[in-house]
């Protein structure tokens, strides 16, 4: 308590300084005064008094001087004086500091946010009571390198028998309708959860009660729980929900509770009913794909867990050894199931990332710290006069680490805004796309990222800083002293770590900035161009339907389950058709613009098509065939689009079914693909990475025939995702797609209350048909070019910064090392060297390591677009890598001038005097 | 450590045990009057400029030893004057043994050589 108090009360008289030293003074008054009182009491005259007293007393300036030193920190008062010098300095030099403080400032946004999700992912803390108990138990399947989730036999087994976990429980997901009075459905994430769940969770609900035990027996009422944003928005908060019945999919279900706001267990579910599944229908690893969950037992450790489960595991392999001798039961925090970090393979990416994150952070600091290096160079004359008054190289280093810790701080600061701002649109742009983040996922920052993000600051401050004055005050500073008495020139050595560094960074700059900016570039195209007005008048959904029985088989090669769906699908499209205002309706697989990649090659009559067209970049050397995008559509899909037949035919219904070989491509294809020839009448297939993409649409290696070529959908940007703007289209009759895509036109835009009716007919039609993604072409346009203007943003700053560091890094470090030679111009000027003779002398050694520098870096540059295949810059290496480097030059040069031209213009006499 | 700092600790140490038990055992004085009852304690009076003082009131008032507060003199003089605290009492006790011992030991070692 004593050393806090103390520290507290010499802090505070730092701080306090001013108020001390006036009280100390009025003291040492009073003493002297009573000295003076008692020589005169002794007799003495006044000013005699006054002069013994001061004998007496001794210094006055040394007591205040000692007083001072024992009374406060004396360098966190000097850390003051340094922090004031520092912010002085970043001032001074305002390019400097924006151009570093930039740099740093968006690293530490990666940095931070690098972090802020690698610890979503990889710190196992559950935002609920003691929530780094709860434990996932599963099985982990080595022969697929995957957890294996048909456990249903396992868990009762593990659930009767565990003693070191208590409240065993097991969830699935589904995704049903919940259908109210009065309301149009609502497709909810549900959760079949056992009553144990709400055991582990420890949350109270807000009305009502949980799901019991008795709700899970066979025969008890159907009951749900809601949850609170839901039962807000649904019910209308009803204060007499709790008893009232709900339909849920197929099922009437009694609502018995509901949740307190933000309660989202297992996930990020909003219902809760009963997990009733009755492990006798199935044999063993047949069973529904559940999650099993539980709470460490008081006492009992994950790893006492594991050693129990290890051994109960143990007995069912050697009782099922067919289905159980290879699976491993595992005790993990209980996140890391569903983010898949129970693999440590994947927790090591993680990690690495980060790692090369901070890799970045150093390699940025490096940039930084050339420029300060440079900018301490010139300072080396208050350097050296600071070392003659007596400062010592640890007092001098200090000051220079202070100065690059408050430029790091600053830097900090504004990275830490960028990313919460970053997350902010994260947020925005992507969860509506993905739907809710698991509850445990909070996208904002911490105080543990804020202490990360604090100790790189002093990384970056220590290299920044220190290493630049460590250099600087090293050795020479007596020389410098002597140098400094005759004026001019820098004693500073740059030696060959400096010229390297100069290769190094124009090597870097060189390699890295093409396909950076090729990037960001192509995601800017997609992030610049608004989706067009007409994309406003399409309404689309996608239609998927309850599957009864808990199959996990594939439904479209489920004959009974397609035909049930083209029945209601059918029945849909005709009421869609129905609503006041839809004049044109139709289905396919993909909405426009949102179509997967495939790769094709297309074949003429025996002939094959060149496939190396390297000149309009729609063939990547290695990948074997073009890019195109693929859709499955009705035949109506063109008339419903307005898309025209441009030459051939459309296609029809015979050209639907699975050996029909008609294809439609559109212009783009014709004109890219064909390279302006006819295309009708030629063969196409599906080559390469196709069949990874759509294995269940694509038939690789297959020929179709081209019988017709359209326009381009009105509805998609022509420049819109990466230019891959060639499509090719098959016919599908209803009942071939699932889940299949339907959209409708609306003449004069989407009224706000489509969707809703869009619900109700289809809710009409069967109250298991959901529907997702209930959008408007325009919507889904909009958040992909949200996305694509994020990702085109982040490119594009840390290029820009790592760009705009590494040339100011090159101009400082060039401007420095022809400064260090500007009196050698000059001399040489004095003997009558001709000035443009000396320019090139200067000039053509800054050239010859820049020369170097691009070299390499083109080197570097050619062989990773060789490597990639050409994708790095979509084949386009060979007109930007020259540019690059003759802009570096252009940079380089142009440092060297400037300080060259400075030379000569010196007086030569001047220029001699000096040596 | 070298042995010139070790004085200058034990000098330190010193004086703020003379200061202590000074305002121990008189109450509270101002830095005058405590600085006239170490010349009347020492053998040379000017050996000590009373600023000297200063540094060691700072200290102690710092580790909470001491406490200064201002007050009139007799004769109608501002002056801080400076009292000893419980925890200065304490330390007291405790430095005055350490001191003993200290100063037995030395005495020991002087006596046997």
């Amino acid at each position: 308590m004593a050393a806090v108090r103390r520290l507290f009360l010499r802090l505070a008289a730092t701080l306090n300084g001013r108020r001390a030293d006036a009280d100390l003074a009025r003291e040492i008054d009073a003493h002297l005064q009573l000295l003076q009182d008692r020589y005169r009491a002794q007799g003495m005259n006044a000013p005699d008094a006054r002069l013994a007293a001061r004998r007496a007393f001794g210094g006055v300036v040394n007591a205040k001087e000692s007083q001072r030193e024992a009374r406060a920190f004396q360098w966190l008062s000097s850390s003051l004086i340094d922090f004031k010098l520092g912010a002085r300095m970043l001032v001074k030099y305002p390019g400097l500091t924006l151009v570093s403080g930039i740099g740093l400032a968006v690293v530490t946004a990666m940095a931070a946010m690098s972090f802020r999700v690698g610890s979503l992912f990889l710190d196992p803390s559950v935002p609920l009571e003691e929530g780094d108990r709860i434990v996932s138990l599963q099985y982990w399947d080595p022969v697929v390198n995957d957890a294996e989730p048909r456990v249903l036999h396992d868990f009762i087994t593990w659930r009767d028998t565990l003693r070191s976990v208590v409240d065993v429980g097991a969830f699935r997901q589904v995704s049903r309708n919940l259908i109210a009075a009065d309301t149009s459905p609502e497709t909810v994430n549900v959760a079949e959860i056992t009553a144990s769940g709400f055991r582990v969770a420890r949350v109270p609900p807000f009305l009502g009660r949980p799901i019991l035990d008795t709700d899970e027996r066979p025969g008890a009422p159907s009951t749900l729980v809601l949850g609170y944003d839901i039962w807000q928005r649904r019910f209308s908060a009803d204060p007499q929900i709790v008893g009232k019945t709900v339909q849920l999919g197929s099922a009437t279900h009694t609502v018995v509770g509901v949740m307190p706001e933000g309660f989202a267990f297992p996930i990020a579910n909003s219902v809760w009913v009963p997990l009733r599944l009755e492990p006798s229908r199935y044999e063993l690893r047949k069973s529904p794909q559940i999650s099993i969950f539980a709470r460490l037992a008081p006492g009992a450790t994950r790893e006492q867990a594991q050693a129990e489960l290890t051994t109960v595991a143990a007995r069912t392999a050697a009782a099922s050894p067919a289905t159980h001798r290879q699976l491993v039961p595992q005790v993990i925090p209980y996140t890391y199931s569903f983010s898949d970090m129970e693999d440590p393979s994947n927790a090591m990416v993680l990690h690495i990332i980060q790692w090369l994150v901070v890799l970045l952070v150093v390699v940025v600091c490096v940039n930084v710290a050339s420029l300060i290096y440079a900018r301490t160079a010139a300072r080396e004359d208050e350097i050296a006069v600071r070392t003659a008054l007596g400062a010592g190289r640890g007092r001098i280093v200090a000051q220079l680490f202070l100065e690059a810790l408050l430029l790091s701080m600053v830097a900090a600061t504004a990275g830490l805004a960028l990313a919460a701002a970053a997350f902010r649109a994260v947020a925005v742009a992507v969860v509506p796309l993905a739907g809710r983040l698991p509850f445990w996922m909070d996208l904002r920052l911490t105080a543990g990222t804020g202490a990360y993000v604090m100790a790189l600051t002093v990384l970056a401050a220590a290299i920044v800083g220190a290493v630049p004055a460590l250099k600087a005050t090293g050795r020479g500073v007596q020389n410098r002293l002597q140098g400094l008495s005759r004026g001019g020139g820098t004693a500073m050595r740059l030696g060959w770590a400096w010229t390297a560094l100069i290769v190094a960074q124009v090597a870097f700059t060189v390699a890295l900035l093409p396909p950076a900016l090729f990037h960001a570039w192509s995601f800017l195209q997609s992030g610049l161009v608004e989706p067009p007005h007409v994309a406003r008048e399409f309404m689309t959904a996608q239609l998927v339907t309850e599957r009864l029985g808990g199959s996990d088989q594939n439904p479209a090669s489920d004959p009974e389950f397609m035909s049930r769906y083209k029945i209601r699908h059918g029945e849909l499209m005709r009421r869609l058709l129905a609503e006041p205002g839809v004049d044109r309706a139709t289905y396919m697989l993909q909405v426009p613009g949102e179509e997967r990649l495939v790769w094709v090659e297309v074949e003429g009559a025996g002939r094959r098509v060149p496939i190396a067209s390297q000149k309009d970049g729609a063939v990547r050397a290695g990948t074997l065939g073009h890019e195109a995008r693929y859709n499955r559509v009705e035949p109506g899909f063109f008339d419903t689009f307005g898309v025209p037949v441009l030459r051939g035919r459309a296609l029809n219904m015979a050209d639907t079914g699975s050996n029909a070989a008609a294809v439609v491509v559109n212009r783009s294809f014709a004109q890219q693909i064909g390279r302006d020839t006819e295309v009708i009448g030629r063969h196409v297939r599906y080559v390469g990475r196709s069949g990874d993409v759509q294995a269940e649409h694509v038939t690789l290696e297959r020929w179709y025939d081209i019988v017709g070529v359209v326009g381009d959908t009105p509805v998609t940007p022509p420049a819109l995702f990466g230019n891959v703007r060639p499509r090719i289209y098959h016919a599908a009759a209803p009942g071939e797609i699932y889940p299949v895509t339907i959209a409708a036109h609306v003449s004069g835009g989407v009224p706000g209350d489509f969707a809703p009716r869009l619900r109700a007919a289809a809710a009409s039609v069967d109250p298991t048909l959901q529907l997702r993604n209930v959008l408007t072409i325009d919507e889904v346009l909009s958040q992909e070019t949200l996305m694509a203007r994020l990702i085109a943003a982040a490119i594009g700053l840390l290029t820009v910064s790592v760009i705009a560091l590494s040339a100011a890094g090159i101009y400082a470090l060039m401007s420095f090392t022809v400064a260090r030679r500007r009196r050698e111009i000059g001399i040489h000027t004095a003997l009558g060297a001709r000035p443009h003779r000396i320019l090139t002398r200067v000039l053509s050694r800054a050239f010859r390591q820049i020369a170097v520098g691009a070299a390499l870096g083109l080197t570097v540059a050619v062989i990773l677009e060789q490597v990639t295949g050409g994708e790095l810059m979509n084949g386009r290496g060979a007109m930007v890598l020259p540019l690059v480097a003759l802009l570096m030059m252009a940079v380089g040069l142009g440092a060297a001038l400037g300080p060259a031209l400075q030379g000569l213009r010196i007086d030569p006499a001047e220029a001699l005097r000096d040596e | 450590m070298s042995s010139k700092e070790d004085q200058v600790a034990l000098l330190q140490g010193t004086l703020d045990l003379i200061v202590l038990r000074a305002l121990s055992t008189m109450g509270p004085l101002h830095a005058y009057s405590l600085a006239t009852r170490l010349e009347q304690v020492s053998d040379h009076p000017l050996s000590l400029n009373q600023g000297t003082l200063y540094p060691a009131l700072v200290r102690l008032e710092q580790k909470g030893w001491i406490k200064g507060t201002w007050q009139k003199t007799d004769n109608n003089r501002d002056a801080k004057y400076y009292a000893i605290t419980k925890a200065g009492e304490l330390a007291l006790t405790k430095q005055t043994e350490r001191w003993r011992k200290l100063a037995g030991l030395v005495d020991k070692l002087l006596l046997e050589s």
